[in-house]
């Protein structure tokens, strides 16, 4: 039995809402229970971007997601930054705000990228209290994602489970799970995804994200870029069972797709979350030995290569261009 | 034993560098002593992954808002100025919408670029569309609060722009220039680079769509200072004496200007100074 999520809703099954899809989402409003928008490309002013905030609001609950705090780097999170996320918070009326367990840049340089930190207790002090007061600042709960990463550091001491949940309980903010982004740094790190699944702390898991990623054969690249495969259903499986039901989303942000292939990704999570919430509610899993070995072969690497073509992608897929 | 933050500030720079690291010995040094590798990816291979990142990521933004620029100076001078400019101005907003903001300057300086001016030019347009994009919403003039100007405050008032306003002057005509490009980069076809010839323009944001509405000489020099914020007055006489021509002459087609930036929407708010 888990404790309550916060006191955060269950908003059910969304989608990241891309600038390709704005057109007909607008027109046929379909069937989708919420949708993110990537925070920084509504910050500025208006235009477009502020008319299309506009209508998505209107048509769906929406949540602001973040990717350029950089919580873990060596400056401390930018004040007027804060004050416009507080204000596009407010103004969007988002349940909550996310970022990332990352950092972006050191000096006043900031690279756009989720560079993943070292797990220490130093990081552990130094991200939960500025998670802390990151809370304060948007006066909303806050919750922070996993990162998919490529690199380890020699420094790390605990496991990233335990850095993120003893960040998440020091701070009192919200995880947003990225069950994605396990299988990608389980494959890269040759960790245990399903340790991992078991070992975050569930109770502060206030969303979870899902998407495709791009395999290397060497390593696994988080590119937003495709279907969810199927070890990534079992461990969403997994989460729902232990977590319970949580605000679920797609996202899809290289080689955006027709509309419809996101949907279908998103009728594809519903299908999940139901078969796994009702194995929840009888007691038994949807999640037996036998897809647990498959999703730990999985997460193997060499074990399933493809060919992949490597060129540059951006979190929150491609933003509103002038024209 | 380095601290959290100096590693961090080390791998930025690591990750700003042109070269793959993995030929590069102070990067080898630095990932074998502070990252932990496997047998797939050395961890200068895995430090690699985020500095190609760091460069498909920018310049892919950079072409994106600049492909005026590109397609004038072509693919191998592209590459060298974008590489220079990433190099020389590193990435500092928490937006990529930010990344070009220094590109005309840079441009500007750049002396090997065969089509400086051109390109200078070109790369002021591109950015002045970024700005005036997604620039704060401002509510019309207010045809009350215009009437309300008593007759003798005109001169020491201040026409307040909208912020999606940018009134801009080019030796290139480089509006259409730019619509040839983009169509050209669809179709494949080349576009002969235009000879010198100076014109101003507004490049306004109406109904969320950016317009380039061409200004007379006079018109922009007026507009021009009252964007910068000068009162009525002063910016009349500034105006006049850019053109060397009597106030008077910039007076007598200022109410037919006025009414067309107000209806165009140039002009948001009119700040009268209270004595």
């Amino acid at each position: 039995m888990t404790r309550p999520r916060l006191g955060l809703p269950d908003l059910g099954v969304g989608v990241g809402l891309r600038v390709p899809h704005y057109r007909r989402v607008f027109a046929e409003r379909p069937p989708i229970d919420f949708v993110e928008v990537i925070s920084e490309n509504f910050m500025l002013g208006g235009g477009r971007p502020r008319h299309h905030l506009d209508r998505a609001l209107e048509s769906y609950p929406l949540v602001a997601h973040g990717v350029s705090l950089g919580i873990g780097g060596p400056d401390e999170p930018d004040a007027t930054y804060l004050a416009r996320l507080r204000d596009f918070a407010a103004n969007t009326g988002t349940p909550w705000v996310s970022d990332h367990f990352c950092w972006c840049g050191a000096g006043g340089a900031h690279l756009h990228d989720l560079l993943p930190l070292p797990f220490t207790p130093e990081l552990v002090r130094r991200v939960a209290d500025r998670a802390r007061r990151v809370q304060d600042a948007i006066d909303r709960p806050f919750a922070l994602e996993n990162t998919s990463s490529y690199l380890t550091y020699r420094s790390s001491v605990l496991a990233e489970w335990e850095f993120i949940g003893e960040i998440a309980e020091r701070a009192n903010i919200g995880l947003l799970f990225d069950v994605n982004n396990v299988f990608v740094t389980a494959y890269n790190h040759g960790i245990d995804p399903i340790e991992f699944v078991r070992r975050v702390p569930h109770d502060r898991i206030v969303q979870i994200h899902l998407a495709g990623h791009t395999n290397f054969g060497t390593h696994v690249i988080d590119t937003h870029g495709g279907h969810v495969i199927d070890p990534v259903w079992a461990l969403y499986r997994l989460t729902i069972e232990l977590a319970g039901s949580v605000s679920t989303l797609i996202e899809w942000d290289d080689d955006i797709p027709e509309l419809e292939v996101l949907l279908a990704e998103a009728e594809r999570a519903r299908s999940e979350r139901d078969r796994a919430l009702a194995a929840r509610q009888a007691g038994s899993t949807s999640v037996d030995d036998r897809a647990i070995a498959a999703v730990r072969e999985a997460a193997r690497p060499g074990t399933s290569e493809r060919d992949a073509v490597w060129h540059g992608w951006v979190q929150g897929g491609p933003r509103e261009a002038a024209e | 034993m380095t601290s959290p933050s100096e590693l961090q500030a080390q791998m930025v720079d690591f990750l700003r560098r042109r070269g793959d690291l993995q030929h590069d010995e102070a990067a080898r040094r630095f990932a074998e002593e502070h990252l932990g590798g496997n047998e797939r990816l050395s961890a200068v291979a895995q430090l690699e992954i985020y500095r190609e990142q760091f460069w498909l990521r920018h310049t892919g933004s950079l072409v994106e808002d600049f492909p005026g620029v590109g397609g004038i100076i072509g693919a191998k001078a592209w590459e060298r100025l974008v590489e220079e400019y990433l190099l020389a101005h590193r990435p500092e907003s928490f937006t990529l919408r930010d990344l070009g903001d220094r590109l005309p300057a840079f441009i500007a300086g750049a002396e090997w670029l065969e089509e400086r001016d051109l390109a200078g030019d070109m790369a002021r347009l591109e950015w002045a569309h970024v700005e005036v994009f997604d620039a704060v919403d401002a509510p019309r003039l207010d045809p009350q609060k215009l009437a309300a100007v008593p007759e003798d405050a005109w001169e020491g008032a201040r026409l307040v722009p909208d912020p999606g306003l940018r009134v801009l002057r080019f030796e290139y005509p480089v509006v259409s220039l730019r619509r040839k490009l983009v169509e050209a980069q669809k179709s494949g076809a080349s576009v002969p680079l235009p000879e010198r010839e100076p014109c101003r323009f507004a490049v306004h944001r109406r109904e969320h769509l950016i317009h380039h509405d061409a200004l007379a000489v006079d018109a922009c020099a007026l507009l021009e200072a009252i964007v910068s914020g000068a009162p009525l007055g002063v910016a009349c006489e500034r105006a006049a004496s850019s053109l060397g021509v009597a106030p008077e002459a910039i007076g007598e087609k200022l109410e037919g200007w006025f009414a067309d930036w107000a209806r165009r929407g140039y002009v948001v708010d009119v700040d009268v100074v209270v004595s």
